[in-house]
């Protein structure tokens, strides 16, 4: 198979630059590999994948009729569309070179071992700094053998024309002519035990000193869903001491289905539901953590992240914080003593008048 | 700053009524100083609140001098001399023996700008020539000190020296005890002068600085303002870093066996004067004693706040617990290489967290906060603990002098009357010396004292409301936020609260962590020996003098006090959680009960009864 014609990459060979062909999500962790970040192993799909899936089926032309035609703020017409579109795709083969290279990338993730992964969309424009396509794409949990990921796969793109995804992009103004493009990105699955999402500053206050943690039992999907109240932790990253700790009932929580295949949702044993998901060891090491993965970027992320049944800590997602506000700053050039002189209500410096 | 709703959730102040058995205690206080009717209609529209930071106590009638002269002194200086824009200065009121104050506004915008001008000009000369002036200061406080501990009260003798009739400049004797009484005072109104001279201008500097902190850093807790800017070697704490030295001295010389829990100063002292080592250890002691001994055992606003000269019960104890610690193989030092670590670097990170342009206004304010901050902490050695408890000694002087005529039964009993009163009985003193005639005094006086004292005991039981009058929208008084913590967020909690039972409290997170523990509840500080290892300090305010207790506590717990506070450091430099500004703990938790005190998050929680 020539260079060309490959579909998938290894996410430790992914960086930024990339994701303009595997999508925000696959380059964001091949980027967090390579800064030694703990990220479950696995491989990303280009968006080529997606085209040539759509080419195969001869659904480009008819994936384009669909979306031009339609009104975005007409709830019945997107949600007929999406039936449509759904129909279609699901009928269609993915393309025989794709299986291949899912089935060979698949074996090599785990020496051939029928293991678990999560297939994911890493859509293209998705986790920019401008907008974040947070939650509108679907995730398959714990999906086992080369079909199931086929299948899976299949189903990402599917989810790229529910109609939520097509009411978004539409306020977007995205919805044109040209379909979507979407990588997959496909992972070893992390049993998790604990899961929850950070954010390397105070979402709320903008506070840039601090790590702000959610956290629940079992899969990520429970808090990312906003299924269950998670525990609540604001931690300063200057001294690493607890500022604010929220400790919920927890009722759900998200863990493998039966045989270990797909995810399911049971109620939380009675003696964890009150219990705080994490102790001061596990908040300092994801504090370091955050400390890391900005450090490593620049800029703020939001980052998914689940620990294992051996206790290990693991990042499945990053992305750019785009809705923090900014903390209000102080008037540039400013005096010491002209700002002491408007606590006591005298502003401006003395004689000067202001 | 005030609604114009009559009354808010707090009580009005006119509807407050004289506790059973208690009546009449309005004759222990100025006739200025109650809600009367005269002043309804502003008075009840205000929004007053129980100084219980410096005043937890019913006050005795002399000790009404620390209030009318610091709110003479604070109200010059502020309203006067620097004419700070939008508040003049504070009343107080009594109720019930309690002491409830409030801050004038200036509202008029054209009223403002002119006094801006002041004030710029004003404060600006102080800031500029901040380390001169203060030196100054010293100089001036000091002398103050010497002034009262040198003053003489004269005796009544039964004739005058040769000198009253040889000597011109020599005045009789009547002359001499009504100007030294007069002196007395004065020097305490001069003190109370000097005391506010730099205090608005030291805490405003500091909230600049905290105000910059929090709008860059939204989330920055308090202690971290303060670790940036508190001092490392501060007058404060060389007492206590004595008695660990002196506690190092007694092992090292092999006389610590005589430490043991539970004795009394003299019973140690005796036996450390059996030894020659013994003696070596006790003559070290009286080298420490002038300054160091100079604590108050309290913040030292009222009479019964002695110093560790009259009352070495403080040190003592402090001492027991310093040797058993060392013996235990503990760390007892003070770590000030670490504090002065951590100091730069706290200032060190947060500073790189912000934006470029606000990294300039952070230095300057913090190398500002630093520069004044010595005086903020060094103010409560010279003025409140080592003048006040020279000057309540003095007092108690005349006292003896009243005593010793029948006045009085008791030198302590002078601070049942007021000050005008002792003046008044003064006066009848050397009259009656001087005309050999019958004196009335002491039949007048001595049921004066023991129907005040009776009284005083009354009122102590009775808890009150942590407000009273409107309940402002916002509080925007700079004084009341800076000197007592009382911000908007803080009399809305109170507000809640009111009425509420409950076993939780809300107060300010001043220093984090979580422990559970038997609660201790102290309103004096004769109560503090009570104090025992392992404890929860239930209290109105912590006063940095009690700091050589907190080797012994697990937590602090207080009514009042913002984070600014010093005991809030204090605390977070011994570790231990701390919640301050509860409104109420001390009227709604009972020593011997469990108490869980959650530090990081401001919570109390009463959680068990005492099981005695």
């Amino acid at each position: 198979m020539s260079w060309e014609r490959s579909y998938g990459r290894a996410l430790h060979e992914l960086r930024a630059a990339d994701a303009e062909r595997f999508g925000g999500k696959s380059a964001g962790l091949g980027e967090l590999i390579a800064a030694g970040i703990p990220v479950p192993p696995g491989f990303a799909i280009s968006a080529a994948a997606f085209m040539a899936f759509l080419e195969g089926a001869g659904l480009g032309e008819r994936v384009e009729a669909v979306l031009a035609d339609l009104d975005p703020t007409d709830a019945t017409a997107v949600a007929d569309a999406s039936r449509h579109l759904a129909e279609a795709m699901r009928s269609a083969p993915v393309p025989q070179e794709l299986r291949a290279e899912l089935a060979r990338r698949y074996a090599e993730l785990d020496a051939g071992s029928d293991a678990a992964v999560a297939v994911r969309s890493s859509a293209l424009g998705e986790d920019s700094h401008e907008a974040t396509f947070a939650g509108q794409q679907e995730s398959y949990l714990w999906v086992r053998g080369a079909d199931g990921v086929a299948d899976a796969v299949r189903d990402c793109w599917v989810s790229l024309y529910s109609p939520a995804a097509i009411s978004y992009r539409a306020r977007l103004g995205a919805a044109g002519a040209a379909p979507a493009a979407m990588g997959v990105t496909v992972q070893l699955m992390v049993d998790a035990e604990i899961s929850g999402v950070m954010f390397t500053c105070n979402p709320v206050s903008g506070d840039p000193s601090v790590t702000a943690i959610n956290a629940s039992w079992g899969l990520g999907l429970a808090v990312v869903g906003g299924e269950v109240t998670p525990d609540y932790y604001l931690v300063s990253k200057v001294t690493g001491e607890v500022l604010r700790q929220d400790v919920c009932s927890k009722d759900v929580q998200y863990v493998a289905g039966p045989e270990r295949r797909g995810a399911v949702r049971t109620e939380v044993p009675a003696e964890r539901r009150e219990a705080s998901c994490l102790d001061p060891g596990r908040l300092a090491e994801l504090v370091e953590l955050a400390r890391s993965v900005h450090r490593h970027f620049g800029y703020h992320q939001d980052i998914e992240w689940a620990i294992d049944r051996e206790g290990t800590l693991h990042v499945v997602q990053s992305r750019p914080v785009t809705a923090a506000p900014r903390p209000a700053q102080a008037p540039a050039a400013t005096s010491a003593i002209a700002l002491v002189m408007s606590t006591f209500g005298a502003a401006g410096p003395p004689g000067g008048g202001s | 700053m005030a609604t114009t709703t009559p009354v808010g959730a707090f009580p009005s102040p006119y509807s407050i009524e004289t506790p059973p058995g208690c009546e009449g205690w309005e004759e222990m206080y100025p006739y200025h100083a109650f809600f009367a009717p005269a002043r309804r209609e502003k008075d009840e529209n205000r929004f007053w609140f129980w100084n219980s930071m410096h005043f937890p106590l019913p006050m005795s009638a002399f000790d009404v001098a620390c209030i009318d002269s610091p709110y003479q002194a604070v109200g010059a200086w502020q309203n006067r001399v620097f004419a700070v824009p939008p508040a003049m200065g504070i009343d107080y009121r009594v109720v019930n023996g309690y002491i409830y104050i409030s801050g004038n506004p200036v509202t008029d915008p054209a009223k403002i700008a002119e006094r801006a001008e002041f004030f710029q000009r004003r404060a600006g000369h102080y800031y500029a020539n901040w380390d001169e002036l203060y030196a100054r200061w010293r100089e001036k406080v000091q002398a103050l000190i010497d002034e009262v501990t040198n003053l003489r009260v004269p005796e009544m003798p039964e004739y005058e020296a040769d000198e009253v009739m040889f000597d011109d400049a020599r005045n009789s004797t009547f002359i001499d005890v009504l100007e030294s009484y007069q002196r007395t005072l004065r020097l305490g109104e001069l003190m109370w002068q000097q005391h506010f001279e730099f205090l608005l201008l030291g805490y405003g500097a500091y909230a600049t600085f905290a105000d910059l902190c929090k709008s860059n850093l939204p989330d920055i807790p308090d202690q971290h303002i303060a670790q940036m800017v508190a001092g490392i070697d501060v007058i404060l704490f060389r007492p206590d870093a004595e008695l660990r030295r002196l506690a190092r001295l007694a092992i090292e010389t092999g006389v610590d066996g005589a430490f043991v829990e539970g004795r009394s100063p003299e019973q140690i002292e005796s036996e450390l004067a059996g030894s020659e080592a013994g003696r070596a250890w006790l003559e070290e002691l009286e080298q420490v004693k002038d300054p160091w001994f100079n604590m108050a055992t309290g913040d030292g606003l009222t009479h019964d706040y002695t110093s560790w000269l009259d009352d070495p019960r403080i040190p003592y104890a402090s001492l027991i617990g310093h040797i058993a610690a060392l013996r235990a193989g503990e760390q007892i030092e003070r770590p000030t290489e670490e504090i002065q670590r951590e100091r730069d670097r706290l200032a060190a990170s947060y500073r790189e967290l912000l934006d470029e342009q606000a990294r300039g206004p952070f230095d300057e304010l913090l190398k500002l906060s630093r520069t004044v901050f010595p005086y903020v902490e060094e103010h409560k050695f010279y003025c409140d603990y080592w003048f006040l408890t020279r000057w309540w000694n003095k007092l108690r002087e005349f006292g003896a002098l009243l005593a010793r005529h029948g006045y009085l039964e008791d030198r302590e009993d002078i601070f049942q009357l007021g000050r005008h009163e002792v003046a008044a009985a003064l006066d009848e003193l050397v009259l009656m010396w001087a005309t050999g005639g019958e004196p009335l005094g002491p039949h007048h006086w001595p049921p004066i004292v023991a129907r005040r004292k009776q009284l005083l005991e009354r009122l102590t039981q009775w808890t009150p409301p942590p407000a009273l009058g409107v309940t402002p929208e916002a509080v925007t008084d700079p004084m009341t936020i800076m000197l007592w913590g009382v911000t908007t967020h803080r009399v809305q909690e109170w507000a809640r609260a009111q009425g509420a039972e409950g076993n939780e409290l809300i107060g300010a997170a001043a220093s984090p962590g979580t422990v559970e523990g038997r609660a201790r509840v102290i309103k004096t500080a004769g109560e503090l020996a009570d104090v025992r290892e392992g404890e929860i300090l239930v209290c109105t305010i912590t006063s940095p003098a009690w700091a050589p207790i907190f080797s012994k506590i697990r937590a602090a717990v207080t009514d009042i006090g913002g984070v600014m506070s010093h005991a809030a450091i204090v605390c977070r430099e011994y570790g231990m959680p701390a919640v301050v500004g509860t409104g109420r703990a001390t009227a709604q938790i009972k020593t011997g009960q469990t108490v869980r005190v959650d530090g990081t998050n401001g919570v109390v929680t009463i959680v068990g009864e005492d099981p005695a």
